[in-house]
C-alpha cells in the first residue's frame, strides 16, 4: 500500500493508460458507448445553458440595434413577396406541365418531405473530427440517418446526415467528414461517384470511383444521386474545383468545394425522410 | 487546495465551451482553432506537478472525447500523458517566461499531435497530411496564445502558487 501511495503518479498513469487503450480497443461495445453517452449528458446542459443565455442577450441587443434594419428588410421582403407571387403563378403552370410530361414519361412523382429547423449548439471541439450538435432530438422526431440541409443565401444544399440522436439533441456528420459516404453524381453528365471528406481539417470533399471516360470541368455542379437510401435525388452538394486521374487506379477523382461552409453554418434543416432500411442494413453489412 | 480544484474544473468547462460553441468560430484561423483545454492542462501540470497534470489531463480529455465524435480515449490519452510529462519537469526546471512558455506549448502540442495521429492510425483512420493541416498549425496557434493564457492563469491561481513556493 505504501508503494502505491509513494508512487501514486506512476500508478495513476498506468491505470489511465490501460483505461484508454482498453476503451479504444472495445470502442464499439456497449460499455464505451454508454460512457460517452454519460459524458455527453454531462457536457450538453452546459452547452445548452450557454447557448440559451447567448441567444437571449443577442435578441435583447437586437431589439435595440436592429429596428432600422428590420424596417428596411420588411420593405424589401414585401417587394420580394410581390415578385414571388407572380413567380408562383408562373410556377403553377410549369408544375402542371411538368406533371403532364412526367405522366407521359410514366415517371413517379418526386416526393416532398417535411423538415425540422434546428440551431447549431456546438461544433466538434477538436481539429481532428468534424461533427455538429443541434438542438433537436428524438423528441422532435429526428432519427438516425436523416439527411440534413442548409440554406446559403437562396441556395439549398446538403449539409450532412444525422449520426446520433438523444432526447433533445442530435449529432450531425457534415459532408466534409472523412467517415461519411455519400452517393453523388454530376448534374450535367450524370456520371456517379462516391463522396467523402478530403482530409482531416480540410473544408473540401472528394469524389472517388468516377468513370475515367467522364469529362469533368472546373465548376461542374455535383448533386446527390439518391443511391444509398438516405438522401433524395438531385440535392445540391457542391462544385468541382479540381479533378485528377491516376494511372494506377481505374477511376478518376474530383475535389469538391461544398456549397455549405462548415465554418459559417449556423442553422440547418433536418429532412424527415426515413432511410431506406434494406439499403442501410446492406451498407452496414458491407462496412 | 479546494479552490484550485474548483478553478481548474471551471477553466476546463469554459475552455471546452469556447472550443465547441459556434460563437467562438472567430478564433479559427484557416479552419484551425486553438486547443484551449490542452493549454489549461499543460498549465496545471507545469504549475502543480505531474500527478495534478495527469489527473487534469484525464478529466479534460474525457470531457473532450465526450463532446467530440472521437472514440473514447483517443483525445484523453495524449492529454494526460503530456500533463504528466510537463508536470514531471514543471516550474522547478523551466521558468515561466514568455519564450519558455511559447516553446513548451509548441513542443507539447507537437507531441500531442503525433500521439493522436498514431492512435488515429491504429484505432480510427489517419492521413499523414494531418501533420501539415492540423498538427503544425495547431501547435503554432497554441504556442502563440499560451503566454497570454499562462499570465491570466497565474493571476487566477496567484495564492495557490504562493503556497507552492513560486
Amino acid at each position: 500500500m505504501e508503494f502505491f501511495i509513494r508512487h501514486k503518479s506512476i500508478v495513476v498513469f498506468v491505470v489511465f493508460f490501460l483505461f484508454c487503450i482498453i476503451s479504444l480497443s472495445v470502442q464499439t461495445s456497449g460499455m464505451t458507448l454508454s460512457l460517452e453517452g454519460m459524458g455527453r449528458a454531462f457536457v450538453t446542459p452546459f452547452q445548452k445553458g450557454y447557448n440559451g443565455i447567448q441567444q437571449n442577450i443577442r435578441m435583447l441587443w437586437a431589439g435595440f440595434t436592429e429596428l432600422g434594419d428590420v424596417r428596411d428588410q420588411l420593405r424589401k421582403t414585401r417587394d420580394k413577396l410581390q415578385h414571388y407571387e407572380a413567380v408562383a403563378e408562373e410556377l403553377g403552370e410549369i408544375k402542371k406541365e411538368n406533371d403532364r410530361l412526367r405522366k407521359l414519361l410514366d415517371m413517379q412523382k418526386r416526393v416532398q418531405y417535411d423538415s425540422i429547423a434546428a440551431m447549431i449548439i456546438s461544433k466538434d471541439p477538436d481539429n481532428w473530427f468534424r461533427t455538429i450538435v443541434v438542438n433537436r432530438g428524438s423528441a422532435d422526431g429526428v432519427r438516425v440517418n436523416m439527411p440534413v440541409i442548409a440554406y446559403v443565401g437562396e441556395e439549398k444544399a446538403v449539409a450532412g446526415k444525422v449520426v446520433e440522436v438523444r432526447g433533445s439533441v442530435s449529432v450531425i456528420e457534415p459532408i466534409i467528414s472523412t467517415s461519411i459516404k455519400l452517393g453523388v453524381m454530376f448534374q450535367e453528365s450524370r456520371f456517379p461517384g462516391l463522396l467523402s471528406g478530403y482530409a482531416a481539417n480540410s473544408n473540401f470533399a472528394m469524389i472517388d470511383y468516377i468513370n475515367k471516360s467522364a469529362a469533368i470541368n472546373l465548376g461542374d455542379v455535383v448533386v446527390t444521386s439518391g443511391q444509398g437510401g438516405i438522401f433524395p435525388q438531385g440535392m445540391l452538394v457542391g462544385k468541382v474545383i479540381r479533378s485528377f486521374v491516376s494511372e494506377s487506379s481505374p477511376y478518376q477523382r474530383a475535389i469538391v468545394a461544398p456549397i455549405v461552409n462548415y465554418n459559417q453554418i449556423e442553422e440547418v434543416f433536418i429532412i424527415k425522410k426515413e432511410p431506406d432500411k434494406e439499403l442501410v442494413e446492406l451498407m452496414g453489412k458491407v462496412e | 487546495m479546494i479552490f484550485t480544484y474548483i478553478f481548474t474544473a471551471a477553466l476546463l468547462i469554459v475552455s471546452l465551451i469556447m472550443q465547441a460553441h459556434t460563437s467562438f468560430d472567430v478564433l479559427r484561423i484557416a479552419g484551425i482553432k486553438p486547443d484551449l483545454l490542452f493549454i489549461t492542462i499543460v498549465y496545471c501540470g507545469f504549475s502543480f506537478g505531474s500527478f495534478y497534470g495527469e489527473v487534469t489531463g484525464f478529466i479534460g480529455g474525457i470531457l473532450h472525447d465526450a463532446a467530440s465524435s472521437s472514440p473514447l480515449g483517443l483525445l484523453t490519452l495524449p492529454k494526460f500523458v503530456i500533463g504528466y510529462v510537463v508536470g514531471f519537469f514543471g516550474r522547478s526546471v523551466f521558468k515561466g517566461t514568455m519564450i519558455t512558455v511559447f516553446i513548451l506549448l509548441f513542443l507539447a502540442s507537437l507531441v500531442k499531435g503525433i500521439i493522436t495521429l498514431v492512435l488515429c492510425y491504429i484505432f480510427h483512420e489517419a492521413s499523414i497530411t494531418s501533420v501539415i493541416t492540423v498538427i503544425f498549425p495547431e501547435a503554432f496557434y497554441n504556442a502563440l496564445l499560451a503566454p497570454l493564457l499562462f499570465f491570466l492563469f497565474d493571476k487566477i491561481f496567484e495564492k495557490e502558487l504562493e503556497r507552492e513556493g513560486y
